[in-house]
């Protein structure tokens, strides 16, 4: 059973979507010219093509050219359908049954059916990262080979946002492999490319899939999905980590586009004709949190003290070379739960408001350790301003600096060592309201409040903004959850970074996104 | 002969063995873990005690201490849990592209080192002795990763002669695999060459300097004779066993120089299983490089001990 105010919301989400496509162009042109071999400058290598078990960018930036999903998000990361047609939600919104559009086969010919879908989502439940985005489901079932239903314990609003979540998308495999064990998973999808070659740290090399069956709802592509189509005959992604490196490749025309172009190169780049930026202006929010845990950032006084006397300009300045904007929100301007509630606890920059916290609450010089890594650079520049601000006001600022993977596991096993993780949420921000708070909100690993209990005020926003089945709730709830983030100082948000690119001229259709999308891309003589 | 190759060849064993206990009981004793790497910084506890099982990391210490020997015994180094794949299949892909760059490394270090030292000897104290060993000095102490980044803005963006990185395999395109490696090759050698340069200058002034040196010259032998037939056999005992220890370095040194290059050797391997934590791949990756450290090692000490009989008799 179906209802009629469901089906038009699912509607209005697909409008939606259509609406919000990728400048690039309309259906009729999607390819300007057809062939060729493109080339991608890549920062970060690339281990394994294996999505349901990698939260990497650089695994989603190939895979999601290669994989598609049941629903994704459009080009505003709002949820969209890619490889459902229709989605029906029943009147008690338990269960959402989803229409596989027709034609659709895999990269082995295979006709994609809903017993494909169901064994994608069976084995996500089993090794997914993310599998916590189907903690709401009791069952699924497949009618019949076009349908596939799947049913919840009870309502949940926010339930299509989680399974249409980027961050580890639940992409769709064909059915023989829903047994792979973890990063064992053969690269078989129903994108517009198919993989030739993967040669871990150096490249992976993806061919046009002559049979792929484009989504017809939309004139173009949006966000992950839309109109999609493969222009040039190949794609190699190559592995180019040093920025210096990545650069020349771009110059000397070895690769048509790179990503992460740093700050400090784009004037030179400026002048060359050969060579087009691009940028995505929102593409990470940078932060750190405390350890509620250990003395003394288990004081509130004290981590409101440590807020008060950080100038975030400064921190931004230095850890992007300039190219930064404050942002007093755990969301990116322009989403839907875009908020500065709290904003008066933000880039405060009050030294003697520092110290009379200090003061109140009784601080005698123990050591406040700031848990950074070198090996993601920017991290490591704000942990050295922000010891330096923290100095200047009379606390005991130290510097713990360990390689990344040190660092990670010391701040998700330990609660001892260390009182503020510097990190970056990049893809975690952008898919929305609830997504981006969950990593504060019980159980975590990244939020270490005392007896490992979130806020029950913050707990309380959090509890609607997941459940409330109306948006204008949902979003005052992110905002009186946002402002007691601020004022129990649970993380402290510095501000946030664009995504800088570049492409040599002759590249065509390319629009920046949180991903990079190889589609309607082609190659100009 | 035989017998102390034999006999060197088995003290190579335990070694091994203590490479891989060694590697294995550090890798434990780090923390982070591959589940973390792969979940990333915002996976719930639940996610991330659910992928460790996957990925067998709940097991006991014992447990995977038993299961890694019981494994390597056959032949089997495990799979990488990063990759996904068998790591002697990896490691076996990988290592070719690594030894011919530190062959090529190897060669330009043989000739540029041997012939800028034995030339700066021959003219000692001259102005091309003095212009060797400044070139020799500026080789030991320009850092790679910065001469590798100069080299490609010169060779590659500015004169356009040679790719910015990346590898071709020797036997499908041998030019390709020369443009490709040489910029490598170059910058991993050139502290070797410096360091190569200095040792044969040195050396060659001190043996020279000998009476058996000053009779072949006073019997009338010619000066290319001299060099090459007198001197150079007895420059080359240190320089053999100098060559076994380079050797080594090109081939376990070359995690910037392939970072900088884009080259999928050894190195960016390992650096890469270090940096995700992933235990099979750094274990069966150490052993690997181990045994062929210990092999080169058998092989110069061979050498050595076929150029100077004297070490066979100690």
């Amino acid at each position: 059973m179906t209802h009629r105010n469901s089906k038009n919301r699912l509607r209005g989400l697909l409008v939606a979507g259509a609406m919000a496509v990728a400048a690039g162009p309309a259906h009729a042109e999607l390819c300007g010219q057809v062939g060729g071999d493109l080339v991608l400058g890549m920062e970060a290598k690339l281990g394994t093509l294996d999505q349901h078990v990698n939260a990497a960018n650089a695994t989603r930036n190939v895979a999601m050219n290669i994989f598609e999903t049941l629903m994704t998000r459009d080009e505003n990361m709002a949820p969209i359908l890619d490889l459902a047609e229709s989605l029906d939600v029943s009147e008690d919104k338990l269960s959402y049954t989803f229409k596989l559009r027709p034609g659709v086969k895999f990269h082995n010919g295979k006709p994609l059916t809903s017993a494909d879908v169901a064994a994608s989502f069976d084995r996500y439940n089993r090794i997914g990262v993310d599998r916590s985005a189907l903690g709401s489901v009791d069952r699924w079932e497949t009618p019949d080979d076009a349908t596939f239903v799947i049913f919840l314990k009870e309502p949940q609003a926010s339930f299509l946002e989680s399974i249409s979540a980027s961050t580890v998308p639940i992409v769709i495999v064909p059915s023989e492999q829903a047994s792979a064990e973890a990063t064992r998973l053969e690269p078989i999808g129903t994108g517009p490319f198919q993989l030739e070659e993967f040669v871990a740290d150096s490249h992976v090399k993806l061919k046009r899939y002559e049979d792929y069956k484009p989504n017809e709802t939309l004139d173009a592509m949006s966000g992950f999905a839309g109109r999609k189509q493969a222009c040039v005959d190949t794609v190699t992604f190559r592995t180019l980590a040093e920025p210096g490196a990545r650069l020349a490749a771009l110059e000397t025309g070895e690769v048509h586009i790179v990503e992460d172009v740093p700050t400090l190169s784009k004037e030179r780049l400026v002048g060359n004709e050969d060579i087009v930026q691009t940028q995505l202006k929102h593409a990470a929010l940078w932060l750190n949190y405390p350890n509620l845990s250990e003395p003394p950032t288990d004081n509130l006084k004290v981590r409101q003290a440590i807020q008060a006397a950080m100038n975030l300009d400064e921190i931004m300045d230095a850890m992007s070379d300039g190219s930064y904007s404050l942002n007093p929100s755990f969301q990116f301007p322009g989403q839907t739960y875009y908020t500065e509630a709290g904003s008066q606890y933000y880039n405060q920059n009050d030294p003697e408001k520092a110290k009379a916290l200090l003061k109140e609450a009784g601080y005698n010089g123990e050591a406040v350790k700031l848990l950074t890594t070198r090996d993601i650079p920017r991290l490591y520049t704000a942990a050295v301003v922000m010891s330096e601000q923290l100095k200047a006001v009379g606390i005991n600022a130290e510097l713990v600096v360990l390689d990344w993977p040190t660092a990670l596991g010391m701040s998700v096993n330990e609660t001892e060592g260390w009182n503020f993780f510097f990190t970056g949420w990049i893809t975690v921000t952008a898919q929305g309201g609830a997504q981006s708070l969950r990593n504060l909100a019980d159980p975590s690993n990244v939020h270490k409040p005392k007896d490992n209990k979130s806020d029950a005020e913050f707990m309380k926003q959090f509890q609607i903004l997941s459940t409330s089945p109306d948006l204008e709730e949902r979003k005052a709830a992110f905002a009186k959850a946002q402002e007691r983030v601020f004022e129990q100082v649970m993380a402290i948000p510095f501000g946030v970074t664009p995504k800088n690119q570049a492409t040599r001229a002759n590249v065509k259709g390319y629009v920046p996104f949180f991903n990079t999308r190889v589609s309607n891309v082609w190659l100009a003589e | 002969m035989l017998a102390y190759t034999l006999r060197r060849i088995a003290q190579a064993v335990p070694i091994l063995l203590l490479v891989s206990l060694i590697s294995f009981g550090i890798m434990q004793l780090v923390p982070g873990d591959p589940a973390a790497v792969l979940a990333g910084p915002n996976a719930t506890p639940d996610e991330l005690i659910k992928l460790r099982q996957t990925l067998g990391l709940d097991k006991s210490l014992l447990s995977q201490i038993m299961i890694f020997y019981g494994n390597l015994f056959q032949g089997d180094l495990g799979y990488s849990i990063i990759l996904g794949e068998p790591v002697l299949k990896v490691v076996l892909e990988r290592s070719p592209i690594s030894i011919s760059l530190a062959l090529y490394s190897l060669a330009l270090t043989v000739i540029l080192g041997l012939s800028i030292g034995v030339i700066a000897a021959m003219k000692h104290n001259r102005w091309i002795d003095q212009a060797a060993m400044t070139f020799a000095l500026i080789g030991v102490s320009v850092p790679n990763f910065w001469l590798g980044l100069v080299m490609i803005v010169l060779f590659s963006v500015h004169l356009g002669w040679l790719p910015t990185g990346g590898y071709v395999p020797f036997f499908e395109d041998p030019v390709g695999w020369f443009l490709a490696a040489t910029m490598p090759a170059l910058s991993l050698a050139m502290m070797q060459i410096g360091l190569l340069a200095r040792l044969t200058r040195s050396t060659m002034l001190e043996v020279l300097g000998q009476d058996y040196i000053r009779t072949a010259r006073a019997k009338g032998a010619s000066e290319p004779r001299v060099i090459i037939k007198h001197a150079m056999s007895n420059v080359l005992i240190p320089v053999v066993t100098v060559l076994g220890m380079i050797l080594s370095v090109l081939l376990s040194g070359s995690v910037i120089v392939e970072t900088i290059f884009a080259v999928p050797g050894i190195g960016a391997l390992l650096g890469n299983a270090i940096l995700g934590r992933d235990y099979p791949m750094i274990q069966g990756g150490l052993i690997f490089v181990a045994a062929v450290l210990l092999i080169l090692n058998i092989v110069v000490d061979v050498l050595y001990a076929w150029l100077d009989p004297r070490v066979r008799v100690q």
